[in-house]
């Protein structure tokens, strides 16, 4: 008993941290949500005026649709990337190579990546364009922004998602496809009928992780495009940094901040519930 | 079969080309660029010599004090939670509301909060908030969960303190999961683009503040841009090239 007390101590450095920087300002921003602060002024107490500033807010709305938009595209691509590539290199002989290939730009960091992309995408100067004369004009057009931040994402979340579906692809016995093979199943029904129910479990798992990622496409919005064209790839994390840091609102930035916190406990509940029936059903299956 | 076979191939291609074009500008010669004549091969170092004068090096000092402590204390505390979890601590619930939580969110209070402390503009705003880690202790208790416990039971009989069997017994035991969690701890706190941005001034500038910067402020010097791009990447691609066995080993068993 007195081990485990003794155990318990240990924990209490992460707690204070976790106390401290989490906790502390996650309660304290409910507070500031009803100030108007400029981050070096003295805040001002406005009461419920952040709050139906934020009803109003056709930007906030828009921002959120935009961030919608983005992971409705980005989710199931990347999803349908993860798979498709594991599917097609496993056993092949540069099966290595193309893992490693596809896993390195996670190693380059961030703001190289954007440089990179930069060097590469730029619809007036880039390489693209010198050899090719084709452009992605992202600065100009709404969509091909979209597409831009998109595709930046994919380029470097998808190596992930490859190297969890292929171990779960090799995580599936032998013996439970030949068996399906003797009993005259052709390569077709193996795969929709066995192979895919049983890579349920990892297709929740990257279709969560996914989601993960496309939350937090403000840092390539914030390196890439910085929320435009007309706004046109302003997600939600973009706004937030937007009005409090570039527009100076810390009050209402904080009202954004206690809004986004609700959406995301939201969305993780639900997802957590989705989750526990789609690993009932694959059980019961 | 043929379709995501022409889907591999094409999303390979589609990874490689920025990959490739870094590299190959961060070693062309600056004539090459001014005369807009990529087709004659050039190689060169000038672009490399040119980054000390432009601030890189002392971006990388700041990034690598940052960064450095922070792991440090994460893999600490986090052994530490994690094995008060394994021993009956009831916080998990804790630690999996606070890894739903996207950390950037918090910039609003935490920048509020930062300066009551008198820490903006200081390496511990860099820090002090990245002292722990949600992941780490998530990574690290399931680590601990599939290890045998008699080796702690046989140090309790020899009447071993808690602080010393997390440290001497369990950590030895830990040491692929404890190399791979600190690599992507690393990867993800040297990878910190609007938290610095916020927090410090130009005097403590963080790598990623420093490449934005000259992105926006050089952007026709590709050589230089690649240069700079390849030298900020260079810890995160040594950790990982020394490391990568026991990175995907981790990785992949936790999914298996």
């Amino acid at each position: 008993m007195k081990a485990r007390h003794q155990a318990a101590l240990l924990a209490l450095p992460a707690l204070v941290v976790f106390g401290l920087f989490s906790v502390v300002p996650l309660f304290s921003v409910v507070r500031y949500a009803t100030w108007r602060w400029s981050g070096t002024s003295e805040p001002v107490p406005v009461g419920l005026a952040n709050l139906s500033r934020l009803l109003g807010d056709t930007a906030l709305w828009q921002s959120l649709g935009i961030t919608a938009l983005f992971a409705l595209i980005t989710v199931p691509l990347f999803l349908f990337l993860s798979v498709a590539i594991a599917w097609a290199i496993e056993g092949v002989r540069f099966e290595r190579f193309i893992k490693a290939l596809l896993f390195a730009p996670g190693l380059i960091t961030v703001s190289g990546s954007a440089i990179a992309w930069y060097l590469l995408y730029n619809p007036d100067f880039g390489l693209l364009v010198e050899l090719t004369g084709f452009a992605l004009p992202w600065n100009s057009q709404p969509a091909a922004a979209m597409a831009y931040i998109v595709m930046f994402t994919l380029w470097q979340q998808t190596g992930y998602g490859v190297l969890v579906a292929s171990a779960a692809l090799r995580g599936i016995p032998r013996e439970v496809k030949e068996a399906a093979r003797i009993d005259g199943a052709g390569e077709r029904e193996v795969r929709r009928h066995i192979v895919l129910p049983l890579l349920m479990p990892v297709l929740v798992f990257l279709s969560v992780i996914g989601t993960v990622f496309a939350l937090q496409a403000y840092t390539a919005v914030y390196l890439l495009t910085r929320g435009g064209p007309f706004g046109s790839t302003r997600v939600i994390g973009y706004y937030l940094y937007e009005t409090a840091f570039e527009r100076f609102e810390l009050g209402y930035g904080a009202m954004i901040t206690l809004f986004v916190m609700v959406l995301t406990l939201t969305v993780a509940i639900l997802q957590a519930m989705a989750f526990a029936r789609r690993t009932r059903a694959a059980v019961g299956a | 079969m043929i379709l995501m076979r022409t889907v591999t191939t094409v999303f390979c291609i589609f990874v490689a080309v920025p990959l490739v074009w870094l590299v190959y500008a961060a070693f062309i010669p600056a004539e090459a660029i001014v005369r807009a004549d990529l087709s004659t091969f050039g190689f060169s170092l000038e672009n490399f010599l040119a980054l000390p004068d432009s601030g890189l090096w002392q971006a990388m000092g700041v990034s690598f004090a940052a960064t450095g402590t922070a792991v440090l204390g994460q893999v600490l505390f986090g052994l530490g939670a994690a094995y008060a979890i394994r021993n009956g601590l009831k916080i998990q619930a804790i630690i999996l509301a606070l890894l739903a939580l996207p950390g950037e969110l918090l910039l609003v209070p935490l920048y509020r909060q930062l300066g009551g402390l008198g820490l903006l503009d200081t390496l511990g705003a860099l820090i002090l908030p990245f002292m722990a880690s949600p992941l780490v202790i998530f990574l690290l208790v399931q680590a601990l969960r599939r290890l045998p416990w008699e080796a702690v039971e046989a140090a309790r009989l020899d009447g071993a303190r808690e602080h010393v069997i997390a440290l001497r017994v369990i950590a030895p035991m830990l040491r692929p999961e404890l190399l791979a969690t600190s690599v992507l701890a690393f990867a993800s706190h040297w990878n910190l683009v609007l938290y610095p941005r916020v927090m410090t001034g130009e005097a403590l500038w963080t790598v990623q503040a420093f490449l934005v910067e000259l992105l926006r402020s050089r952007p026709f010097e590709w050589g230089l841009l690649g240069a700079a791009a390849l030298v900020a990447s260079l810890p995160i691609i040594v950790l990982f090239v020394v490391f990568e066995k026991r990175i995907v080993q981790v990785f992949e068993s936790g999914f298996g």
